[in-house]
């Protein structure tokens, strides 16, 4: 989906005008923002040209305001691979190099988790704006350092939660803050795979560094790596942050096959202040649920994965009655086709439900890389905006700082085995959507 | 509840209501209201309804049904007038069904099959199951029932006439439609939707059809054996009474062909028809015959 193809939907949501109110970081998606920019050329380098490093190279290859200037990687196939996109990019093995390139205005950083905060901060220093695949950072105080960090010096910084340029989550999230199910009252995510999260390894030597997800010097796991982007949807939904966390984890299945140690079975509960919980389950070694996140109303449910909404009192499908009203008001009679057996939506799981957009694309969550129509495009295109004008969109950072913290929070409660809150020291202002 | 009221028509100034209650969506079309009073019916018949919806559901634990079902194993539980005279009339209908319809059908099957599960005493308005596993549940009745408590409300308002729905399987008129000598109401085609299979014509009466539900799933269980009809048809069931009509057309579904006409005798005045859809959009009606 390119600018003018999102920016359709957005009308065909009839949210032009409204939307931006309540999601301010869409700014860049207008016609306005898009003529601010027009002819100009946002000079990046990326830093960490594996899986993901690629696929924000394909999707910058589709974007007007996309020039790749410089390429790093410390693993030279990857570097090498990606050097095909781009051949003209100057190619780096050590980032502070690619930092000391005048000509890089922007740094995409899709390296290891562990290595985020550290890059992130640099490349800050060093005056580039910054795009980080998420999670921010790897341990609380780092990412409360990436935070003030920014702050300190006004820092265009983005980080990879695709989910806040989705159309579908953002006409979700509206009709959510409309009232359309009711007041929220739980929240369900999880993520479900069958596969070992493995990448291939050339030699074994290399097996701590190709596959860092697995180990929990690099990497917290499935909670860092996925649960961050669905922890977003509590926050998005009620306007609040969780007060309190528990969570456990298990290694059950893959490490009878290699020697990792991140778990690979978790489950996490996020209670607000409200009593109100969200969830959060993954299990890689069973994909028959794949992946949701349901947002649960009083009124009805809405299924951020498929784009539908159920109402908790749905109508009967094609009831003549209505016609009926019309015959009497036109003076005519005719039959009405509406009776029949007892209508099949007995139980709300049963009865159908509608999409909430035209369109809907559904993303299954099975891909370690990343999906067509997912945001990863919107976001990108968002952030090259933000690295020519050098403004940083409203509540952006907020909302992905808030995911990190509560992905590490999580991780941290099923390793002490505790039920922990969030310390004040971590708090950051935090504007809650649609209370601008 | 949805609502709505025209006047476009001066001469038949038209209500429609709609909510939700019994798991499944009741409608109201009636004429000769002002706005003022139409609302005023449409809100009567929702609280009513939900009233009802409360007492006779056994999945709500708070509700006298879910009393009965908790404590009449072991003690005869004392019951209001109105929940006593429902399970007069479910055993009534029970004996006047051969048994093919028994609003004990969830209880856990016995030595001794599915006979007599529950004893009423009138004297004392109680009722005491007869064995251990018996569970009542009036889903099947409480439609029909409800059904029939509208149309006294809506004829006591003075509606001149007036089409209720409930859940599309049941429907009861008041009066006519006012540009005919009836209200026509359609069944839908089982294989060929929107299409309408067969016409029937009420004035003053109701209707009540019973088959698979709109998803093509069997739900209907058969009280005797305890397992899930699967029947293909339709059975319509077409009469005065909307309650009669209700029990009647499950009993029917339920019970073996043979035996439909059996049980129809017992119930003057109303009809009965299978309706056998195919899939080119033909359909076969045939009489359930009280006479054979």
């Amino acid at each position: 989906m390119n600018r003018k193809e999102f920016l359709s939907d957005c009308g065909k949501m009839g949210m032009a005008g409204v939307a931006l109110s309540l999601f301010p970081w869409l700014e860049s998606c207008t016609e306005k923002a898009k003529q601010e920019v027009h002819g100009e050329k946002a000079r990046i380098g990326i830093i960490g040209t594996g899986s993901r490093g690629v696929f924000h190279i394909k999707n910058l290859l589709q974007l007007q305001q996309a020039e790749v200037v410089a390429l790093c990687d410390n693993y030279r196939p990857h570097l090498d691979d990606a050097a095909q996109y781009y051949p003209k990019a100057k190619l780096y093995e050590d980032y502070r190099q690619l930092l000391d390139d005048k000509n890089v205005q922007g740094v995409i950083i899709a390296t290891p988790l562990y290595l985020h905060g550290r890059m992130t901060i640099d490349a800050m220093n060093a005056g580039k704006s910054v795009f980080c695949e998420k999670s921010m950072a790897f341990t609380l105080d780092e990412a409360l350092e990436v935070y003030n960090r920014r702050k300190e010096l006004g820092s265009v910084l983005f980080i990879g939660q695709q989910r806040l340029f989705d159309p579908k989550y953002v006409k979700a999230m509206s009709m959510i803050h409309e009232g359309v199910i009711g007041d929220v009252v739980g929240v369900r995510n999880y993520w479900y795979r069958n596969n070992d999260w493995r990448r291939e390894v050339p030699s074994p030597e290399l097996e701590r560094h190709i596959n860092w997800r697995l180990y929990r010097e690099y990497s917290r796991g499935l909670m860092t790596e996925l649960a961050c982007h669905q922890l977003q949807n509590g926050s998005w939904a009620m306007g609040m942050l969780p007060e309190k966390v528990m969570g456990s984890g298990s290694l059950i299945h893959w490490n009878k096959v290699d020697k990792r140690d991140v778990y690979d079975c978790v489950t996490a509960i996020f209670t607000y202040p409200n009593g109100v919980n969200m969830t959060f389950e993954s299990i890689i070694s069973n994909k028959h649920f794949g992946m949701g996140e349901q947002i649960l109303g009083s009124k009805g449910t809405i299924d951020l994965v498929t784009g539908m909404h159920y109402t908790d009192e749905p109508m009967p499908k094609g009831s003549g009655m209505h016609q009926l009203v019309e015959q009497i008001e036109r003076g005519v009679m005719s039959n009405s086709v509406f009776a029949g057996t007892s209508w099949a939506a007995e139980t709300g799981s049963t009865a159908p439900g509608m999409p909430i957009m035209p369109n809907v694309k559904v993303v299954t969550g099975e891909s370690s890389v990343g999906a067509e129509a997912d945001g990863s495009k919107e976001l990108v295109d968002a952030f090259l905006h933000a690295v020519i004008t050098g403004k940083q969109p409203e509540k952006v950072l907020e909302e992905s700082y808030y995911a990190t913290q509560f992905a590490l929070l999580a991780d941290k409660a099923m390793h002490e085995n505790a039920i922990l809150t969030l310390e004040d020291k971590y708090r950051v202002p935090y504007v809650p959507l649609g209370s601008r | 509840m949805q609502f709505q009221f025209s006047d476009k028509n001066p001469h038949h100034p038209v209500t429609y209501a709609s909510f939700f209650s019994m798991h499944t969506r009741i409608e109201l079309v009636a004429t000769g209201f002002t706005e003022e009073k139409g609302r005023e019916l449409a809100q009567s018949i929702e609280a009513e309804v939900k009233a009802m919806e409360h007492r006779f559901n056994r999945f709500d634990d708070t509700s006298p049904m879910s009393v009965v079902n908790m404590r009449a194993t072991n003690e005869a539980v004392t019951v209001d007038d109105e929940l006593f005279m429902a399970l007069e009339l479910c055993e009534a209908f029970r004996r006047g069904t051969g048994g093919y319809f028994d609003v004990a059908t969830a209880s856990a099957a016995t030595d001794e099959g599915y006979a007599v599960s529950y004893l009423l005493d009138p004297k004392k308005h109680t009722v005491k199951f007869t064995h251990q596993g018996v569970s009542l549940d009036l889903g099947g009745f409480a439609k029909g029932f409800a059904l029939e408590q509208v149309c006294r409300r809506v004829r006591e308002a003075g509606a001149e006439n007036a089409l209720i729905n409930f859940g599309n399987s049941s429907v009861a008129a008041i009066g006519h439609h006012p540009y005919g000598e009836c209200w026509s109401v359609g069944v839908e085609h089982t294989k060929v939707k929107g299409t309408m299979a067969r016409e029937i014509k009420l004035n003053n009466g109701a209707m009540s059809v019973s088959g698979r539900n709109s998803d093509g799933v069997y739900h209907i269980v058969n009280p005797i054996t305890g397992g899930l009809v699967a029947g293909d048809e339709l059975v319509i069931v077409e009469g005065r009474s909307a309650l009669v009509c209700e029990v009647l057309s499950t009993a029917l579904y339920a019970a073996p062909r043979a035996q439909r006409s059996v049980i129809m005798k017992q119930y003057e005045g109303y009809t009965a028809t299978e309706l056998y859809c195919r899939e080119g959009g033909s359909c076969e009606i045939r009489t359930i015959d009280c006479n054979k």
